[in-house]
């Protein structure tokens, strides 16, 4: 519980924490924004078939999502980038405590703002689409809505664990987006390998759960979810067993 | 106290600390000295639980300090008052490192203003001086009012202002009883601050030993210049002292095993004059390079 009170202060004490939310929430609603309004003037042959909501994320997750992630990111990798992590190692000797702390601390956040912002982005749509027979499509979507912000906390957890595992800034920086897009190339791939590879994704899993009508060729809303949060498990596991092994 | 027990820590190709055994004491100021690269710092990361031995083990007051669940309360210790998040103030810095072993607010604001930081503490420590960020290092390591205190060249980038509160600081925190486990790689700084020294050389222990007894055994002299030497020289010797007239200068003696006064004295009574009367003390520094001739690194030449 100190630990957890310490991680809370040395993330809101730091102007980045701020500046990586602020980034991430702009291009949430202007994505979101775009969306809608491209929406709002498509003709029903060009309306996106699989609804108004996957439309609000398809934008809205691309791009926050890098912010986020960075965020996470650099919770750990400024540490070791300062020499700051030997202090707080030596104030805290058992690393897999401060590691925990700190996936409570970002994974709160990430889930408030990413809540906060799906819900913004929802209002926005909604708000664009008013009167408009797409609007129809919007109707009991919240849950749809709720696992959008849960995609972001997935995200911010999935940086810290790269983070932890390359304790370098630009490593990590630079393998995130590999880890979020790269993957999607496999949808290029002929059927049914796409699907096959496809659904292991992180954003094939996102894609189930804010879809209203999720594909039946990747894996169902639930075990994509269980699928979503396997990816920063296994980064965070390997970056625990990375900082206990290694000399800070 | 602290004990190193046999510890071995090797990097790569590098032993950078090798089979190295010592107890610093409560209750003294324990200088540790060895030229750069000797294995210092590793060897005070080995006992903050930072670096992981390669052989051997450290423990703090009978204790291993990984096991210590709040060690700010055990052990207070400042490796490189450098290595802090420059975009943090003081002020929730020193907090989030007290929140981290459940200290409390006034003890963080406490230890800020025994620093002399109160008007700095809402400013970011980037902006701040090397000698302010060493400030800002020992009042962290002062937050759990710990009974033992580790600290890697306190002294770097302070003011005269700063060096002497840090002596100050460590000489009644070993009045209290406290350990207080400082390096260097000065050798004169150690003289002010330190009673008891461990100086190593390339990971190895060289000496385990006092600023008094390191004193006693370096060289002490009287140097002594009169016109009539060479029958002062006489004289003295049928005292018991020994005396070396310097080559090329037959006025000059070099005087041991006998004080500047009785010199003097028996000089009086002979009616002989003396134009010079020096008592000379090997510094310590002298003996320190000495213990440490073999051991330096990196060797540096005042010409070619």
């Amino acid at each position: 519980m100190t630990v957890l009170l310490s991680e809370w202060t040395k993330l809101r004490a730091l102007r980045s924490t701020y500046v990586t939310l602020a980034v991430a929430g702009i291009m949430a609603l202007i994505a979101s924004g775009i969306v809608a309004a491209s929406t709002v003037t498509a003709t029903a042959a060009q309306a996106p078939p699989f609804g108004a909501v996957v439309g609000i994320f398809a934008g809205w997750l691309t791009y926050p999502a890098l912010a986020i992630g960075i965020l996470g990111i650099i919770t750990i990798t400024a540490e070791y980038a300062t020499g700051q992590i030997r202090l707080t190692f030596t104030a805290v000797p058992r690393r897999l405590t401060v590691l925990a702390a700190k996936v409570a601390v970002t994974g709160l956040i990430g889930l408030v703002v990413g809540e906060v912002l799906a819900f913004a982005g929802y209002g926005l749509t909604a708000a664009t689409l008013a009167g408009h027979p797409l609007a129809k499509s919007l109707h009991g979507a919240s849950i749809h809505v709720l696992a959008g912000g849960v995609s972001l906390c997935v995200i911010i957890l999935l940086g810290l664990g790269i983070g932890t595992i390359f304790r370098r800034t630009a490593g990590a920086i630079a393998a995130l987006p590999a880890v979020l897009y790269l993957p999607l190339l496999v949808f290029v791939l002929p059927s049914p390998w796409k699907f096959e590879i496809g659904r292991f994704t992180v954003m094939g899993a996102v894609y189930q759960l804010i879809s209203a009508h999720p594909s039946n060729q990747l894996f169902s809303p639930v075990i994509s979810l269980i699928v979503l949060f396997a990816w920063p498990a296994v980064a965070l596991a390997a970056g625990a067993a990375i900082i206990t092994r290694n000399d800070a | 106290m602290i004990e190193i027990d046999h510890v071995s820590k090797r990097f790569g190709k590098v032993l950078a600390v090798d089979d190295l055994s010592f107890t610093v004491r409560s209750g003294h100021v324990t200088g540790f000295l060895g030229p750069n690269g000797a294995g210092k710092s590793t060897t005070m990361r080995v006992v903050l639980g930072l670096d992981e031995p390669t052989a051997g083990a450290a423990q703090v007051n009978g204790r291993s300090y990984r096991g210590i669940v709040h060690p700010l309360n055990e052990v207070g210790s400042l490796l490189d008052a450098g290595a802090v998040h420059g975009g943090r103030t003081a002020w929730l810095h020193v907090l989030s490192v007290a929140q981290s072993n459940g200290i409390g607010k006034s003890r963080a604001a406490e230890v800020i203003a025994l620093a002399g930081l109160d008007e700095v503490k809402d400013k970011r420590i980037g902006g701040f001086s090397l000698g302010m960020k060493q400030r800002l290092g020992i009042a962290t390591a002062l937050l759990g009012d710990p009974p033992v205190l580790i600290f890697d060249e306190p002294v770097n980038g302070l003011d005269p202002e700063g060096v002497q509160w840090v002596r100050e600081l460590f000489k009644a925190f070993a009045a209290e009883g406290r350990t207080v486990f400082v390096s260097s790689h000065l050798m004169s700084e150690m003289a002010l601050t330190a009673d008891r020294l461990i100086i190593i050389g390339r990971g190895k222990l060289l000496a385990d030993t006092t600023v008094g007894e390191l004193t006693q055994a370096s060289r002490n002299d009287v140097l002594v210049k009169s016109p009539r030497a060479e029958e002062l020289s006489c004289l003295l010797s049928a005292k018991g002292a020994t005396v070396v007239t310097a080559p090329g200068a037959p006025d000059t003696l070099t005087v041991t095993s006998m004080e500047a006064g009785t010199i003097g004295d028996i000089a009086l009574r002979n009616g002989i004059a003396v134009h010079e009367l020096t008592p000379r003390h090997a510094s310590l520094e002298e003996a320190y390079m000495k213990i440490t001739a073999d051991s330096v690194q990196f060797h540096g030449r005042a010409h070619q």
